[in-house]
């Protein structure tokens, strides 16, 4: 810099160059028309953006942005109207291509004149109102090509053509549909939508609705549905090659509509190869695909869950009132856990463990378990048997499983009270007999009970188990105060039951052997001493015996017998025959007992140790037994009609009915004087409601005999009817 | 420096900056101008002339540029001045 004159001078505004030439404009916007000509000719090269931007900014600065704008409108739209005249002229296949290229040279050369005129861009169109440069081109392009009357229909035509083909198997050209549809996207005004689109769902809709009739004719359910997934991922797969991401859900829609909504029930219900039928082929794959694709469909997956739980019920009560599978209970039971273990599976595999799938399935099983009233006996044998010998030696886990599944058929009873009745007869065999697999398995049985239904329900059977236990020791005290007295006759063992706790018997008369009698006064003397004010009383068709047995051929043979049958067959130490009249006089034995076990002492093959004459195989009155000198045996002990757990017959079934029923009235009542207590002041409807819903857990009561109770209650005025309204009961205190 | 870096800013009377491409492109124009898909005879050569601009003013313009590259961290105010040069 110069060292500053001494001069005054003034520092003028900087003042932009005036224009004088009122061509100017005129001028400029020549050379600005020429560059846009050039650039659409692919000619730029020879141009410099320094000068064409300085002219436009020339022109908008002098307030001649009008004639710029309208100016470059006119110069695109002719260009453009060429271009579409290029586009119409291609054939067949070129169509498409053609529009690609032109498209990209128009954004390209769009770009380059927005760079150019950024700076009316930026000023004078926001000013003015007017679309900016790249939208307006876009517009331009839209309105001139896209909409130009021959260039529409054609293209929408080309494209559904393409996907067409596509969808037959042809291999088209992706990378330029893509692009062709994103110009689409690319304009404004829903162009994609309404170009492409909307007739590209209406297509697919008339497409798949005649293929999915196509398929529904031919194929079975299991193929059906196979093509129908396949279809489905092409779809979405398409779409995300070439399409606009939103129409995704668009088009998978249609698909389900057409291919799964409209023949959902005709493939559920298909002969041969339906629901039902997979279900019984256990169709893991099919199951789980048809679960995936009805998810998708309103009302898809509650039809499966209805023809389901039909089908379970109706295979479930084929199979508990047919007569020969209810011959055997184990088996009976056996069957109905495999049925649920095999529904179960289908429901993890291939219904992703749906809980409404799982309530579905635990619903059934309810319902046509308590259709069989024998079920809560049914399920105790089965329980019975297991402990007995189907456990022995299998692990810790297993035990747990198997009893972890009986639990679960327990929970579907409605008649738990029946239970209760029937596994205390079975357990009170099984402890007496001493015949449990392992105590360990019993009391885990007894702890899940419990959890299940309270303290109430497990009471008696844990004080079976302490009346076991308290009886050893008292043997144990016995034995060592009264040791030497009895060492030489026979041993004795006994368990000391609380009458409260142990299924009821009624005690039936027998005369013991002498030998036996000593022992038992012995025991009992020892007994009242140290437990003043209770009384004993023997249970004799409950014991077992063992006796030595010498034959004629001098083979030794040890028998396990019912106290009973010890009873007969010590009468033949004294004589070596005796008539049928003699053995029930002297034994005193009821008449049905005695039959029984005089037959499997008598008619049974290798356990004959008493010969009957005649030899038929009932018992009559004139038989005559005598002692089988010819007994033989393989085995050194023998045992002889020991007392199993079984099947009751016609009368003990309705006499432990009965019972159940008469055990039920005082719950019954307990219950309604517990919740009148509570309300004081209640209607029939609802004390009924009331009661059912108390006593759920045990049984389900039956409304009449609801209605007898409260009428027994009022009688003996525990509650009063009301004088006005005859529904309402009132609560006496 | 490299030639490709570099960008030749010249001025009305003649004369000829060489700046870095990165300083340069702090100009919206300048960097529409150099990055247009378009083959203009600026990308070309990687010289841009200003008819119009004297020689003091793009010298100023110049070390503007780099000030800027150096303080752009530093939010607004860069921001506010930036918009000047776009408006020349």
């Amino acid at each position: 810099m110069s060292a500053p004159k001494k001069r005054n001078f003034q520092i003028e505004a900087f003042k932009h160059r005036v224009v004088v030439d009122p061509k100017y404009a005129e001028k400029t916007w020549k050379i600005l028309e020429h560059a846009i000509h050039e650039i659409y000719n692919h000619n730029a090269s020879g141009l410099s953006f320094e000068e064409l931007y300085r002219n436009a900014y020339n022109m908008v600065l002098h307030k001649y942005g009008e004639k710029l704008y309208a100016g470059l409108v006119m110069t695109m739209t002719s260009h453009l109207k060429e271009i579409a005249k290029s586009i119409e002229a291609a054939q067949g296949a070129l169509f498409l291509e053609e529009l690609n290229r032109k498209w990209t040279e128009h954004n390209k050369a769009l770009q380059m004149i927005r760079d150019i005129l950024m700076y009316m861009d930026r000023t004078f169109i926001p000013s003015a109102h007017k679309t900016p440069v790249h939208e307006l081109g876009l517009n331009l392009w839209r309105d001139n090509i896209i909409h130009s009357s021959k260039i529409q229909t054609r293209l929408q035509d080309t494209l559904l053509e393409l996907v067409q083909r596509e969808r037959t198997g042809e291999v088209i050209n992706r990378g330029l549909m893509r692009n062709i549809i994103k110009m689409l996207m690319d304009l404004c005004g829903s162009v994609y939508q309404e170009n492409f689109e909307k007739p590209f769902l209406e297509v697919s809709a008339d497409f798949y609705r005649r293929e999915s009739q196509q398929f529904i004719e031919c194929c079975d359910c299991g193929d059906y549905l196979k093509k129908a997934e396949k279809r489905l991922n092409e779809e979405i797969e398409r779409v995300s090659q070439y399409m606009d991401v939103k129409s995704e859900g668009k088009i998978t829609n249609v698909v389900e509509k057409e291919l799964i909504e409209s023949h959902m029930h005709r493939l559920v219900h298909m002969d041969n190869s339906g629901l039902v039928n997979m279900l019984v082929d256990d169709k893991y794959d099919d199951l789980g695909r048809m679960y995936s694709l009805f998810c998708r469909v309103p009302d898809g997956l509650p039809l499966i869950r209805d023809v389901m739980t039909s089908h379970i019920r109706e295979i479930g009560k084929q199979l508990v009132t047919d007569p020969e599978k209810l011959k055997d209970p184990v088996d009976f039971v056996q069957r109905l856990l495999d049925e649920k273990d095999k529904h179960d599976k289908i429901i993890s595999l291939a219904f992703n463990n749906d809980k409404t799938f799982q309530n579905a399935l635990n619903s059934s099983f309810e319902y046509f378990i308590n259709l069989n009233p024998r079920s809560p006996e049914f399920i105790s044998l089965f329980v019975d048997d297991k402990l007995r010998k189907g456990l022995k030696g299998v692990s810790e886990e297993d035990v747990e499983l198997v009893l972890d599944k009986v639990m679960m058929l327990f929970r579907y009873l409605q008649e738990k009270d029946v239970f209760e009745k029937y596994y205390k007869q079975h357990l009170a065999k099984r402890l007496l007999s001493g015949k449990t697999v392992s105590d360990d398995a019993e009391r885990s049985l007894i702890v899940k009970l419990k959890t299940e239904c309270g303290y109430q329900f497990t009471s008696k059977l844990e004080g079976m188990f302490t009346d076991m236990k308290t009886s050893q020791d008292t043997m144990q005290g016995f034995y060592a105060a009264m040791g030497a007295d009895i060492a030489d006759g026979p041993t004795l063992t006994v368990q000391v039951l609380t009458t409260g706790s142990w299924p009821t018997q009624s005690s039936s008369t027998c005369n013991l052997p002498p030998e036996i009698l000593g022992v038992c006064e012995k025991f009992r003397t020892y007994y009242l001493g140290t437990h003043t004010g209770r009384r004993l009383s023997w249970q004799t068709n409950m014991g077992t015996a063992d006796l030595k047995a010498t034959f004629g051929k001098g083979q030794k043979h040890e028998l396990n017998v019912s106290t009973y049958q010890m009873c007969i067959l010590m009468l033949f130490n004294n004589a070596d025959g005796l008539s049928y009249r003699e053995i029930e006089q002297a034994t005193e034995i009821p008449a049905a007992d005695l039959k029984r076990c005089l037959q499997s002492l008598a008619c049974v093959r290798g356990k004959n140790v008493l010969r009957k004459e005649p030899m038929s195989k009932d018992i009559a009155e004139d038989d005559a037994f005598f002692f089988n000198d010819n007994f033989q045996s393989k085995f050194y002990k023998v045992k002889i009609g020991t007392v199993v757990a079984q099947k009751e017959s016609e009368p003990e079934k309705q006499e432990t009915r009965q019972r159940v029923e008469e055990d039920r009235k005082p719950q019954i009542e307990a219950a309604i004087v517990r919740i009148m207590k509570a309300r004081r002041v209640l209607d029939h409807n609802n004390i009924v409601a009331e009661v059912t819903k108390q006593l759920q857990s045990r049984f389900l009561p039956n409304p009449v005999v609801i209605k007898k109770r409260i009428e027994s209650l009022i009688e003996r005025e525990f509650l009063e009817r009301d004088k006005v309204d005859r529904k309402l009961y009132r609560y006496l205190a | 420096m490299r030639k490709e870096d570099t960008v030749k800013l010249i001025s009305a009377e003649g004369f000829e900056f060489v700046v870095d491409k990165k300083a340069a492109m702090v100009s919206q124009t300048i960097r529409n101008m150099l990055t247009s898909p378009g083959s203009f005879a600026e990308t070309e050569h990687g010289e841009v002339t200003f008819p119009e601009i004297t020689t003091t003013i793009l010298e100023k313009i110049c070390q503007y540029f780099y000030w800027s590259l150096q303080y752009a961290r530093f939010s607004s105010f860069p921001f506010l001045l930036s918009l000047l040069v776009h408006y020349r």
